[in-house]
């Protein structure tokens, strides 16, 4: 009697045990969740954490995140709409606002996932393909660098650099956020955010990529040994220039110094040997023998010389002026 | 020192743990010793009703599930048998990610060791506004300021804030040219770049707060450096072939101003000598001219006489020559080299 007793109190127990342990459930903060019964979904969708209450056996509980879920997509390998194939990887944000509505089309986050491949996956490539490169990677910002910046960019390339950007990368993830949303939210979920992560040449224009920008760092190089060769030419040649000035210069001035003096002493010459010329060509012509005559001079006297005559005749003062004429007008020699 | 990324320590009692713990008990001590086992499961429940926050941590307690503190650090109780549990965040803790490269060792005292190993190219390698690739290696720190939203408005709150620096940082460098990246753009960079993902994050309520974004290596892609290095050196040449004629120019003229005064000089000294002698002279003759002018026939031959008596004894022979002979050489052997003088009429 007292074990059977025992034996129902202890049924009791337990029973309440697992009817209470049914009936109470508790909800992770960050979490929502969604109580089922028979596999319908019933009521509203309880987003508040803590200890809740539900029918025992015939209602269980769906718990979903209420976070901001991560959305990674594949690298795909879209070409542009300048005909280069990319790597664009890109990645976005989610997360569950209409729980029930979740659980009614796509049940779980792996679903929701493969769901928002399709969707993402084919806007980025529709965007992607519409747009040029640049307009991928530069930003609506986008301001030609200055001429500074320039010095190290071929021609070519500026008229790229300064092209205007209409769309920018931040207008394209804009487009493909809004296009992918139209899409998504009979899914119950919200898209917020996507964004491109990476964007990469494909391995084959990589290759070509580099090559150009060492070609490209090869001219660059090139011309700027010829500016140095080009400045270096320059400055010599100015030097020349300078060099030749300053000794011209030079030259005129010594010129214009030493004609000035010769005519200064020209004048002087004039003016005084002027006042009796023949008496100076007598001493000229004197002082010229002088200096003219050494010991290997052979004197050739004429007889009618002078000197000779002041030999022969004993009565000097014959002719009066005819000694100085005849050396005055005498040719002397060769 | 900023640390690697931890997550969140669960501060729980190790269930298998105490399991076999009682097991351990119940052999030892059997029905008898059921009163030991109590008080062994009453220190259990006090075990669990306490917990530790370190000093670099916060403490975040749910009830159920749901958050009804946070616990600074130090001792403190709570609810046990899973009624309350807490969730550690190092909320003081300066957290680093590293993009292109990664940290493998911090010996103290030593060099850090770095890993930039080809799998980390792929963060690393992006395009520049000018479509080049370039290699851009940074970190950034970040401090979990509000633990409650890292841990529950975002999932993965890591994943997410790696993603959106990545994004952010190569829209940044696509939006400048690449030269600028490599100089003078990095200080630019890592504040429009701090700026934008914080932003971002913002909107997440991620709960985190950056320090700082750094830009590391930025370098061109391994393939291309020796081109790039090529052209330093192109600049450094260009500006020494210039230096080098600067210098020949620097060396010649200054040398050939010199030259030139000094034939300027010469020349005015030539001149002061040429005027100074033409006036000598000239008073000189001015001089003998007064003189000559009193007794002019005397004065006339005397010189005439002194000059002759200064240069006869010098000359090597003197030859008086008829005034009618017409013909002189046939007869007279000069000698060649000496010095003729012929005074008189021309033979």
């Amino acid at each position: 009697m007292r074990t059977t007793a025992r034996g129902i109190i202890i049924f009791i127990v337990v029973a309440a045990a697992i009817l209470i342990s049914g009936a109470i459930y508790t909800l992770e903060e960050g979490q929502q969740a969604v109580i089922v019964q028979f596999g319908r979904p019933v009521g509203d969708t309880v987003t508040e954490a803590g200890l809740h209450f539900k029918l025992p056996f015939v209602q269980e509980v769906r718990r979903f995140e209420k976070r901001l879920l991560v959305w990674d997509g594949d690298p795909n390998q879209i070409p542009t709409k300048g005909r280069e194939f990319i790597w664009v990887d890109t990645t976005a944000r989610w997360r569950i606002v209409d729980a029930r509505k979740f659980l009614e089309s796509v049940a779980t986050e792996a679903g929701a996932q493969s769901r928002l491949n399709d969707i993402i996956d084919s806007v980025v490539r529709d965007q992607v393909s519409s747009s040029e490169l640049i307009e991928l990677v530069r930003s609506s910002s986008w301001q030609a660098p200055e001429e500074q910046a320039m010095e190290e960019v071929t021609q070519e390339r500026e008229e790229e650099l300064k092209k205007e950007i209409t769309r920018g990368r931040e207008e394209i993830t804009r487009t493909i956020l809004a296009e992918a949303r139209k899409i998504i939210p009979q899914y119950g979920i919200e898209l917020v955010d996507v964004r491109i992560k990476r964007l990469d040449y494909v391995e084959s224009v990589r290759e070509k990529v580099y090559a150009r920008m060492i070609s490209e760092r090869k001219r660059i190089a090139a011309q700027f040994r010829s500016e140095g060769e080009g400045r270096s030419a320059e400055i010599l040649g100015d030097m020349e220039k300078e060099l030749r000035q300053i000794r011209s210069t030079a030259y005129r001035q010594v010129q214009e110094i030493q004609g000035k003096a010769d005519a200064e002493a020209t004048r002087v010459y004039g003016e005084v040997f002027n006042r009796d010329p023949e008496f100076y060509a007598f001493l000229r012509t004197l002082e010229l023998y002088k200096d003219g005559t050494n010991k290997n001079s052979v004197l050739i006297l004429t007889t009618d010389s002078d000197f000779y005559r002041y030999l022969k005749q004993t009565n000097p003062g014959g002719g009066k002026h005819g000694p100085a004429k005849a050396l005055a007008t005498g040719d002397l020699g060769q | 020192m900023p640390d690697q990324y931890l997550p969140p320590r669960r501060d729980q009692p190790d269930l298998d743990e105490i399991l076999t713990q009682v097991g351990r008990k119940w052999r030892d001590f059997k029905p008898g010793s059921l009163w030991v086992l109590l008080v062994i499961a009453a220190l259990i429940l006090l075990w669990s009703c306490w917990f530790t926050v370190q000093p670099e941590e916060t403490g975040i307690v749910q009830r159920f599930g749901k958050v009804v503190r946070t616990a600074t650090p130090g001792l403190h109780f709570k609810w046990p048998l899973g009624i309350e549990k807490v969730v550690l965040v190092p909320t003081a803790r300066v957290l680093k990610e590293e993009f292109g490269f990664r940290t493998t060792a911090t010996p103290v005292g030593q060099r850090t060791q770095y890993s930039a190993n080809q799998a980390y190219k792929g963060e690393s390698l992006m395009l520049s506004g000018d479509l080049n690739v370039i290699d851009v290696q940074w970190i950034i720190q970040y401090r979990i300021e509000g633990p409650i939203r890292y841990l529950f408005q975002v999932r993965d709150t890591r994943k997410t804030i790696r993603d959106i620096t990545e994004a952010v940082m190569r829209r940044v460098v696509g939006n400048r040219i690449g030269s600028d990246v490599l100089t003078v753009g990095r200080v630019a960079i890592s504040k429009e770049a701090k700026e934008e993902i914080q932003k971002i994050l913002d909107s997440y309520e991620a709960g985190v707060r950056l320090i700082t974004v750094e830009l590391q290596d930025v370098t061109p892609p391994d393939t291309v450096k020796p081109a790039f290095n090529e052209v330093n050196e192109a600049r450094q040449d260009r500006e020494r072939t210039i230096n080098q004629a600067q210098e020949q120019a620097n060396r010649e003229i200054p040398k050939a101003r010199g030259v030139a005064l000094q034939s300027v000089r010469n020349a005015e000294g030539y001149a002061l000598e040429r005027v100074n002698q033409a006036n000598g002279e000239t008073n000189r003759f001015q001089a003998i001219l007064a003189q000559y002018r009193s007794a002019p026939e005397v004065t006339r031959q005397r010189l005439y006489l002194e000059a002759m008596s200064g240069f006869l004894p010098e000359v090597k022979g003197i030859y008086i020559v008829d005034s009618a002979q017409k013909a002189l050489v046939p007869w007279l052997q000069v000698e060649s080299g000496a010095k003729v003088s012929v005074e008189g009429r021309q033979p």
